[in-house]
């Protein structure tokens, strides 16, 4: 594992009865980096994200986060140790305030953060990510664009050292993802790593200093944007060969 | 700030009705305090449950074996005995999580009357003596005011947020960093104790308990509606349920020929709760409200 990595997969695989969503990926993220995971739909991209954070268990395969093995460890306790994800489809806690979901975050999250404490960090939070107007309406009202940014919230308010985000692009219009872009970026700022889902290709290819290119649970590719959109795999991947 | 008002007049509430109570046996009959008795059992057992099945969303109907346990021992067994419930039955989820309950509590009450120690199917009577009404109608009304502040700091602490959190969406709690599983476990322990002293207060107050009388299925069930159609998951609505319930009790008890139809008519409130109001009784209140708010502050608009 290099030096600067901070998370480091090798071999994970995932099962479910006669599918094989991932069959053995290796990839390492280096501290810092925006890392971008994309590939066609049933790729396996999900599915990874779901083993890392330790929402499922991979079949096979070794996770270490700042050095310690994850694997098989249950998701809260992964994000106890500052690793989480956010959800492509996103899941509000509806009969809460925004600023009630985004404190769950904050109290039982890597910063387990006490009541006043906790307060302030959710403010700063609702400000960076453009919620603070709608901090007291119930979360079950709110439009896609600003639950996208909530689920964002949420899994900053944990304070993670890497945070993964499955698709916060989808469905908004494309001021909204320039937006979306500039949040991404002030989070990499803010010194945590971002690993990012996205079927936006365009901003994925603006934003990410690296992507990883998975088709039917397989790496058919690594390294800088520049490189991989000139791949012959991937362009085979994305448009098609008989 | 809006919840700090909120709970200061709750505080005020609590105490006047502490106050109040605890001074009834200067001015009350026996029957009367009777009366009382039995309301702030069903207060307690109604706040208590709500805790697990309104805050966190976790129905059992197994919690006549938490007032049985503690009817027959402590509050320190019950409590005990919850983790032995949860540890199996917290792994389902759902309705499944509430048949399990069922099942458990059921195998409670068969071992009771089973073993010897507790004098079987026939019963236990307390040992004669030290027996003042008073004072355990004291403790009664106490717990019961007790469990309502209980619930009150629980719903606004962090703890009461993870609770909601589970309910809600128990996979996304857990994706934030709620070891659900914990605080599930924990929930259930302090609810089931808080039941298990109403429990041996009323096991004292009765000086005879049975398997058939403390582990009853139809408690349990009792123990469920009453939040329901009070209103679940509020500090308010068990409160009314059990009052509403105390209060059909004494009367249906009192009258021979519908001594019998109690769950009958709590079946028809509770379909009547799920059909028009599933916030229960404090939802239909809040209804009213509203309705009323908005007649007085609009006027009807000018002709033309």
């Amino acid at each position: 594992m290099p030096a600067d990595a901070i998370l480091s997969v090798r071999g994970v695989a995932k099962r479910y009865e006669g599918l094989l969503a991932l069959a053995g990926i290796d990839f390492d993220v280096a501290r810092g980096e925006v890392f971008g995971v994309i590939g066609p739909n049933g790729a396996g991209k999900t599915t990874l994200f779901s083993c890392l954070v330790g929402a499922v268990a991979p079949t096979s395969g070794t996770i270490a986060f700042r050095g310690e093995r994850i694997e098989g460890l249950p998701n809260y306790a992964v994000v106890a140790r500052g690793l989480v994800r956010t959800h492509q489809i996103v899941r509000p806690f509806r009969e809460m305030t925004v600023e009630e979901n985004v404190s769950v975050g904050a109290h039982f999250g890597a910063g387990r953060r006490r009541k006043e404490d906790a307060g302030r960090r959710v403010a700063e939070i609702l400000e960076k990510t453009s919620l603070s107007r709608k901090a007291g309406g119930l979360a079950g009202t709110l439009t896609i664009g600003e639950l996208k940014r909530l689920e964002i919230a949420r899994a900053l308010a944990t304070e993670p050292e890497v945070l993964c985000l499955d698709e916060v692009m989808g469905g908004l219009n494309p001021s909204e993802i320039q937006e979306a872009m500039r949040l991404v970026r002030s989070i990499r700022d803010s010194g945590v790593t971002v690993l990012m889902i996205e079927h936006h290709v365009h901003a994925v290819m603006g934003v990410s200093d690296r992507i990883l290119v998975l088709n039917f649970g397989r790496k058919i590719a690594e390294g800088p944007p520049s490189a991989v959109i000139k791949d012959a795999g991937v362009i085979d991947a994305y448009l098609g060969v008989e | 700030m809006r919840t700090a008002r909120r709970s200061l007049r709750l505080a005020a509430i609590e105490i006047a009705a502490l106050v109040l109570l605890l001074a009834a046996p200067r001015f009350l009959e026996r029957g009367t305090l009777n009366d009382i008795w039995n309301v702030a059992f069903a207060v307690i057992l109604a706040s208590a449950w709500n805790l697990l099945g309104g805050f966190a969303g976790q129905v059992s109907i197994g919690y006549s074996a938490f007032i049985g346990i503690g009817a027959y021992t402590t509050a320190l067994l019950a409590a005990a005995f919850s983790f032995v419930v949860g540890l199996p039955t917290f792994r389902l989820r759902g309705p499944y999580f509430t048949i399990a309950t069922i099942g458990v509590s059921e195998a409670v009450r068969l071992l009771a009357a089973g073993v010897s120690f507790t004098g079987g199917s026939s019963g236990l009577r307390m040992p004669a003596g030290s027996f003042d009404f008073t004072r355990n109608y004291a403790a009664m009304v106490v717990l019961a005011v007790g469990v309502v502040a209980l619930a009150a700091w629980v719903k606004a602490s962090p703890f009461g947020q993870a609770l909601a959190a589970i309910r809600q969406d128990i996979d996304a709690a857990e994706a934030l960093g709620v070891h659900s599983s914990k605080y599930k476990l924990l929930v259930h322990a302090l609810s089931a104790a808080i039941v298990a002293v109403a429990g041996s207060l009323f096991a004292i107050n009765f000086q005879y308990i049975s398997p058939g009388s403390v582990f009853d299925f139809r408690l349990s069930l009792s123990i469920v509606l009453m939040p329901i159609v009070g209103g679940l998951g509020t500090i308010a609505g068990p409160v009314l349920g059990a009052l509403l319930f105390g209060y059909l009790q004494i009367k249906l008890l009192s009258s021979p020929g519908l001594r019998d139809s109690y769950l009958f008519i709590y079946g028809t409130m509770l379909i009547a709760v799920m059909l028009f109001e599933p916030k229960g009784l404090l939802g239909l209140f809040h209804r009213f409200l509203k309705a009323a708010r908005r007649s007085f502050s609009k006027p009807v608009p000018d002709a033309g």
